[in-house]
C-alpha cells in the first residue's frame, strides 16, 4: 500500500492504496466519489474526465500514486457553495443530457475547454469535446449547452 | 388548469442528479460486505471444453468461489429462452438451441462465459479468473450468415444452421405484378452489424438475504419485471416471490439492456447459492463481445413499377444472422418487425418476403433501436431512390405518386399491418422545404466549385411502435402479452406519487409522466414524483422498448388517473352530500354542478385517508388507481429525412453538411425530450451509415471489440440538424401519442446512404460508408466517365 | 497475416542447419524464452512471455520442428495458450541456400512468417500482430546469427520480399 496526499474538492485527504490502482479507481471506491464514471477500458470514452490541477484528465489513466500532491476536482466538486455551476445549468436548461451517464466528464471537459480559452463556436466546440463519447444526445444540445454555459462563466468571471 | 403543460418544454425533473454527480447507477451503490465477480470467457468463438482446472483460482489470494458451467449443470438451471415463436413456412416451429448461463461442454461465441470466480476484490477476482484453466479444443467456426445454411451444422437439432425460414405476403400476387411491370428496380445490401454501446457497460449487484431468503438484484435492465419472470420462471434461481430487481438508474439501453444475460442471472444464482453479496460491472471488452449486437442483414430485393412509375409489388429475400444463440426477443426482430414494415409509406399491392435465419459462431443479434424496422426502412428507402435514378424521375415526385393518401386510413397493408392515420404528404412538403430541396442543384454546383462531390437522398420511414396490442403479438407468437401498468397514488396530503411499469434509462419519464399526470390533475409538476425499475413498488410491468413507453405505459397512467378522478368525484359527492353525477372535475378542483360549493384536489386527498365516515359498502378509503392498458393497435410515427453530403474526392470523406428530419410522432407532451431523442437517433442512424460496424474475422475473432477499432460517433461527426414536426394523432390511444425514440435510427441510414449514392452518380456502396469505400467508389465512377 | 524475409548468413549452410536443429541456439535466440524442454524429437514444450498492444501476457506452448529435409529446410509449427489473454497459432518455413559471399561460403536463409491471434489479444491488439510477429521474427534470426557468428554486436541486413 502506498500512502498519498490529495487535496479533493477543496478538502486535503490522506490516502492508502495499491500501486497500480487509478485515480478513478480510488475515487469511487475509496471516497464514494461515483459521479466519476467508467464508460470504456481504452481511454476512449471520456467519462471518467475530472480535472487535475485544473487541467482536464481521465480518471482511468491516471494512476492514483502519480496524482500525489495533486488539487482534483471532480462533478461533485464543481459546484461552489450548494449553487450549481452555469455549466451544470447551461447542460440542463438545452437538455444536454440524456442518461446523464457521459454527462458528469462532460461537464468537466466543457468546464475545461471554456477555461483554455477555446473558440466559443460550434465547430471548434465539437472537436474540443471530441474525446468525450454520448450515445443518447447527437451532441447538439451538448454544443448549445457549452455555448451557453460558456457565455455564463464569462459573465459570472468579469 | 387542465392542458397547461402538455407540449410544453418543461426541463427535466431527473437532470439535476445527473449533473451534480449524485446519479444512483448499478456500480455506484456501495454495499457493506461486497464481493466481486469476474468472468472467465471463451477465447474461441467454438471450442470443446474437455476439462475444467480450477485449483490455482482457488488458492489465490482473496478468492471464495469458483463456480464453472459444471455447477449450472448440477443445480439444473435452465437456459435463457426466446420469448418469441416464430413458425418456418412450412407450419413448423423455430429451432432454439440451449443456452446456457455458463457453458460446460462447449462454447459457441467468443467471450461466452464458462466460468465465475468471486473474490474479496475486483482486482483478485480478476487476477484469480486468469488462473482458471479451461482446456479447450478448437472448433472451425461459422461466421458468415450468408453462406452458413451450407457450413457446418453447429447443433444437432438445428440443422443446416437455420432458426427458421419464414415467409409473409402473397408470392403468388407478388410475382404477377413483377411479369406486369414495366421496370423493374433490383438491389442487393447489406445492413451491417452493430453494437450497441450504451456508455454505461452492464453491471449487476446482487445480495442475499438467508433470515429472509430473498434474493435483491440491482441490475441494468430497461425491464426488471421480465428479468424476474425470466429468472424465476425458466432459469429457476429461486421463486419469484423471493427474488426483487432493481434497475436503478441506467445509463443508456438502445434495446441493449432488454434482454437476460448469463451474467446477471449467474450472479443472482451465485449470490443465493454462496450467501454472499457479489458485484460485477463489465469492462468496455466485455460488452462489446456479450451484449448482444443489432442488425447484420443481407438481402435482395425487386421492385415492380408501372410505366408511370406506380409501385406494383415488391419482393425481398432476407437472411438474417441470429449469432450463437437467441436471445430475448432475438426471433421477432426479422419478422414481425421486419416484413411488416415493407409497405413503408406506399400503396404497393402485392409484397412477398422471406426471411431466413442462421446461427452462426458470433454474439447473439436481437433488438437495436429500431429494430427490424430500420432494416425495413433501409431497404424500401434505398430500392425506391433506386427506381427513381433508373426511371429519370425526381424520388420526391416519384413517392408522393406511391403515398397512402391521407383520406386512406385506416389503410390495410399487404402485410398485416392496419395504419390508423398519417400525413406523409405534410411530412414530405415541409421536410423539403425546410432542406430547400429545390435549389440544391445550385448548391451542388457551388460544391463542384470547390472540389467537392455534393448528393441529397431522401427516406420517407414508417415504424410500427407502441408494442403491442397484446392479442396481435399473441396471435404473431409473442410469449407475453405487451400490455403496460399505472399506478397513480395520491399521498394524504395531495402530492402524488407514479408508479409506472415502463423504466427510463435517458428517455425523461420522470418528466414527461409527471407533465401528463399533473396536467391532468391540475398539480403543479414539483407535486408528481414517478418511480419506475423495482419489482418490490409496483406489481408488474413489461418495460421499454419499441418507442412503447408513453403510447403504452403513458396510456396506462392516463387511464389510472382518470380513476382517480373519478374517486375523487365520489369522494367529493360524499363529502358535499350530493350525488355523483352533480360533481364535476374541473382540474384540480372538484365542483357542484348545481351550487358553488367545491372541493380543491387537496382537500380530496385528504379527506380520502383521514375521514372516518365513508359508507364503507359504497366507498372505500384511500385514493390511488392501478391501470393495465392494452392498446388496440400499433401506431405509426413516420416521416421524411433528407441528408445533403459532400465527398472530398481526394480522400473518400464523407461529411453530413445538412440533414433535416420531419417526424410525425402524434400528440407531443414535451417537444424539448421528443427533440433530444430525434437527435440522439439520427447520431445513432448516421454512425450506422458512415462509421461503426461489428466485425468478425473468419474465425469468430472479434476484430472491432474496441473504441481503438470500432467507431462510435463523436461530437465533431455531425453538423447540426434540422428538426420539424408534423402531428396526426395516434387514434386510438388516450394520449394521442405514438412514439419518438427510434425514429431518428430508422429513418436517418437510407437518407444518408441515398444522398451518398446521388453524390457517386449511381455507384453503390455498403455501410458504412467509410471513405476507403467511397474514395474506391470515386476511382470506379471516374474510371467509367472517362470510359 | 504472412511475412516473408530472407537474410545472409556469413557460415556455410551445414553450420546454420545443424545451429537450426540445436534446442540451445532455439531457446537462446527466442526472445521472451523463459522455459524450453525437448518433449519429443523435433518436439519441445515452452513458455515465453510476449506484449502484442497494450495486452502482456505469458504463453505455454509448444513448437514441432516438420518436415525436414536436411540440409535445406524445414516448418516449425507452434501454438500458445496465454490464458485469459488468448492464445497464438503461427508457423514458419525457413530454407536454406548455399550461396558465395567475399569468397566464402555462405547462407542464405529465407523465412515466411504466419500467425494467428484470438481472445483478448485479438481484440484489443488485433491491429498489432503484424508488427508484433515481424519483430519477433527479426528478434529471433538476428540473435540466432549473432550466437552463431558468436559476434554479439553483428549487424544484420534483413530484406522483406513479401509483406501484406
Amino acid at each position: 500500500m502506498e500512502t498519498i496526499e490529495l487535496k479533493i474538492n477543496g478538502r486535503k485527504r490522506t490516502l492508502h492504496c495499491l500501486p497500480n490502482a487509478t485515480l478513478v479507481e480510488v475515487l469511487r471506491d475509496q471516497l464514494h466519489l461515483t459521479g466519476t464514471h467508467v464508460g470504456c477500458d481504452t481511454t476512449q470514452c471520456g467519462a471518467c474526465t475530472i480535472h487535475v490541477d485544473g487541467c482536464a484528465v481521465k480518471a482511468c489513466t491516471v494512476l492514483a500514486v502519480r496524482s500525489d500532491g495533486s488539487d482534483v476536482m471532480t462533478i461533485e466538486g464543481l459546484a461552489e457553495n450548494e449553487a450549481s455551476h452555469p455549466m451544470q445549468e447551461a447542460f440542463k436548461a438545452c437538455h444536454g443530457l440524456q442518461c446523464g451517464f457521459c454527462t458528469p466528464g462532460m461537464i468537466m471537459s466543457a468546464v475545461d475547454l471554456v477555461n483554455k480559452g477555446c473558440a466559443l463556436e460550434p465547430s471548434a466546440i465539437r472537436e474540443a469535446l471530441s474525446g468525450n463519447i454520448c450515445r443518447c444526445t447527437g451532441y447538439q444540445n451538448i454544443v448549445a449547452a457549452v455555448m451557453q454555459g460558456a457565455s455564463e462563466m464569462q459573465e459570472q468571471s468579469s | 388548469m387542465s392542458g397547461s403543460l402538455i407540449g410544453k418544454r418543461v426541463l427535466r425533473k431527473e437532470d439535476h442528479r445527473f449533473v451534480s454527480g449524485k446519479g444512483r447507477y448499478t456500480d455506484d451503490i456501495q454495499l457493506v460486505g461486497v464481493t466481486y465477480a469476474a468472468f472467465v470467457r471463451s477465447p474461441y468463438a467454438r471450442a470443446d471444453i474437455k476439462s475444467f482446472d480450477v485449483s490455482e483460482a482457488l488458492a489465490a489470494p482473496g478468492v471464495i468461489a469458483v463456480l464453472t458451467g459444471e455447477e449450472v449443470v448440477k443445480d439444473g438451471l435452465g437456459g435463457l429462452p426466446c420469448g418469441w415463436m416464430i413458425h418456418s413456412k412450412d407450419g413448423s416451429e423455430m429451432r432454439q438451441p440451449h443456452h446456457p448461463v455458463l457453458a460446460a461442454d462447449r462454447v459457441n461465441y467468443l467471450g461466452e462465459p464458462v466460468a465465475l470466480v468471486i473474490a474479496e476484490t475486483q482486482l483478485e477476482a480478476k487476477n484469480a479468473a486468469e488462473m482458471v484453466m479451461v482446456d479447450f479444443e478448437p472448433l472451425t467456426a461459422v461466421v458468415n450468415p450468408a453462406t452458413a445454411s451450407q457450413a457446418e451444422t453447429l447443433y444437432e437439432a438445428v440443422p443446416n444452421n437455420v432458426c427458421y425460414e419464414w415467409e409473409l405476403g402473397d408470392e403468388a400476387a407478388t410475382d404477377a405484378g413483377l411479369a406486369a411491370a414495366a421496370h423493374i428496380t433490383t438491389l442487393q445490401l447489406t445492413n451491417n452489424r452493430l453494437i450497441p454501446n450504451a456508455i454505461e457497460p452492464r453491471a449487476a449487484l446482487a445480495e442475499y438475504n438467508s433470515g429472509t431468503d430473498e434474493i435483491i438484484l440491482h441490475t441494468t435492465s430497461q425491464n426488471p419485471h421480465l428479468v424476474r419472470l425470466i429468472m424465476t420462471a425458466f432459469v429457476q434461481i429461486a421463486p419469484e416471490h423471493k427474488l426483487r430487481v432493481i434497475a436503478p438508474d441506467v445509463g443508456g439501453g438502445f434495446g441493449s439492456k432488454i434482454f437476460i444475460y448469463s451474467e446477471e442471472t449467474a450472479l443472482a444464482w451465485a449470490a443465493k447459492k454462496l450467501g454472499l453479496t457479489i458485484k460485477w460491472t463489465a469492462e468496455r471488452s466485455e460488452s462489446f463481445l456479450t451484449d448482444a449486437h443489432g442488425r447484420d442483414h443481407v438481402s435482395e430485393a425487386q421492385l415492380a413499377l408501372s410505366a408511370e412509375g406506380e409501385f406494383l409489388a415488391l419482393k425481398v429475400k432476407t437472411i438474417a444472422n441470429m449469432g450463437a444463440y437467441l436471445s430475448t426477443f432475438a426471433s421477432a426482430v426479422p419478422t414481425y418487425l421486419y416484413g411488416t414494415l415493407l409497405a413503408g409509406q406506399y400503396r404497393t399491392p402485392a409484397i412477398y418476403v422471406e426471411v431466413d435465419s442462421v446461427f452462426t459462431n458470433t454474439a447473439p443479434v436481437d433488438a437495436y433501436r429500431g429494430a427490424g424496422r430500420p432494416e425495413a426502412t433501409y431497404l424500401v428507402e434505398r430500392i425506391v431512390e433506386k427506381a427513381a435514378a433508373e426511371m429519370g424521375l425526381d424520388p420526391a415526385e416519384l413517392r408522393r405518386r406511391n403515398f397512402i393518401g391521407r383520406d386512406q386510413f385506416p389503410y390495410q397493408t399487404p402485410v398485416a399491418l392496419e395504419y390508423d392515420t398519417g400525413d406523409y404528404e405534410a411530412s414530405l412538403s415541409k421536410a423539403l422545404e425546410m432542406a430547400d430541396y429545390d435549389t440544391f442543384a445550385t448548391r451542388q454546383a457551388e460544391a463542384a466549385s470547390r472540389g467537392k462531390l455534393r448528393g441529397i437522398g431522401l427516406s420517407c420511414y414508417i415504424e410500427a411502435c407502441g408494442l403491442a396490442p397484446s392479442q396481435v403479438a399473441g396471435a404473431l407468437g409473442a410469449g407475453v402479452g405487451l400490455w403496460e401498468s399505472g399506478e397513480v397514488r395520491v399521498n394524504p396530503t395531495g402530492s402524488v406519487t407514479v408508479l409506472t411499469g415502463s423504466h427510463s434509462h435517458g428517455q425523461g419519464h420522470e418528466t414527461t409522466f409527471a407533465q401528463l399526470v399533473a396536467d391532468r390533475l391540475g398539480l403543479p409538476i414539483e407535486d408528481v414524483e414517478v418511480v419506475h425499475g423495482d419489482t418490490g413498488k409496483l406489481d408488474f410491468g413489461l418495460g421499454t422498448y419499441g418507442s412503447r413507453s408513453l403510447a403504452v405505459g403513458g396510456s396506462a397512467l392516463s387511464v389510472a388517473a382518470d380513476k382517480v378522478v373519478e374517486k375523487g368525484r365520489k369522494i367529493a359527492a360524499h363529502l358535499l352530500r350530493t350525488d355523483v353525477d352533480n360533481i364535476d372535475f374541473d382540474a384540480p378542483v372538484f365542483k357542484m354542478l348545481d351550487s358553488n360549493e367545491s372541493k380543491t384536489f387537496q382537500e380530496i386527498a385528504f379527506a380520502a385517508y383521514v375521514n372516518h365516515d365513508y359508507p364503507s359498502d359504497e366507498l372505500e378509503p384511500g385514493l390511488a388507481e392501478k391501470a393495465f392498458y392494452d392498446p388496440l393497435n400499433f401506431t405509426y410515427p413516420a416521416g421524411t429525412h433528407i441528408c445533403e453530403v459532400e465527398i472530398d474526392p481526394d480522400t473518400g470523406v464523407v461529411e453530413v453538411v445538412q440533414f433535416v428530419a420531419v417526424d410525425d410522432f402524434g400528440t407531443i407532451i414535451n417537444p424539448m425530450i421528443v427533440e433530444g431523442q430525434v437527435h440522439g437517433g439520427l447520431a445513432q442512424g448516421i454512425g450506422q451509415a458512415l462509421l461503426e460496424q461489428a466485425v468478425y474475422d473468419d474465425t469468430g475473432q472479434l476484430i472491432t471489440g474496441s473504441y481503438m477499432d470500432y467507431c462510435m460517433p463523436r461530437a465533431d461527426n455531425f453538423p447540426d440538424f434540422k428538426v420539424g414536426m408534423t402531428c396526426t394523432p395516434c387514434t386510438h390511444n388516450p394520449v394521442g401519442a405514438k412514439g419518438c425514440g427510434e425514429a431518428g435510427a430508422i429513418g436517418s441510414p437510407p437518407a444518408v446512404m441515398n444522398a451518398i449514392t446521388h453524390a457517386l452518380g449511381g455507384i453503390e456502396v455498403d455501410m458504412p460508408a467509410t471513405s476507403e469505400k467511397v474514395w474506391r467508389a470515386v476511382q470506379t465512377m471516374r474510371t467509367l466517365k472517362t470510359a | 497475416m504472412e511475412l516473408e524475409q530472407q537474410l545472409v548468413i556469413p557460415r556455410a549452410v551445414d553450420a546454420v542447419w545443424l545451429a537450426l536443429n540445436d534446442p540451445n541456439m532455439l531457446q537462446g535466440s527466442l526472445p521472451g524464452c523463459q522455459r524450453f524442454e525437448q518433449v519429443g524429437d523435433n518436439a519441445f514444450d515452452m513458455t515465453v512471455s510476449a506484449k502484442i498492444g497494450p495486452v502482456r501476457a505469458t504463453f505455454n506452448g509448444s513448437i514441432a520442428l516438420q518436415n525436414l529435409n536436411p540440409p535445406f529446410s524445414y516448418e516449425i509449427a507452434g501454438e500458445g495458450k496465454g490464458g485469459v489473454a488468448g492464445f497464438a497459432k503461427g508457423g514458419a518455413k525457413v530454407s536454406l541456400n548455399a550461396i558465395t559471399e567475399a569468397g566464402l561460403p555462405a547462407t542464405l536463409l529465407t523465412y515466411s512468417v504466419t500467425a494467428t491471434v484470438g481472445g483478448k489479444i485479438a481484440q484489443l491488439g488485433g491491429r498489432l500482430i503484424q508488427g508484433a510477429a515481424r519483430k519477433m521474427a527479426q528478434d529471433f534470426f538476428t540473435q540466432f546469427v549473432r550466437r552463431l557468428c558468436d559476434d554479439e554486436t553483428l549487424d544484420l541486413v534483413i530484406e522483406t520480399i513479401k509483406e501484406p
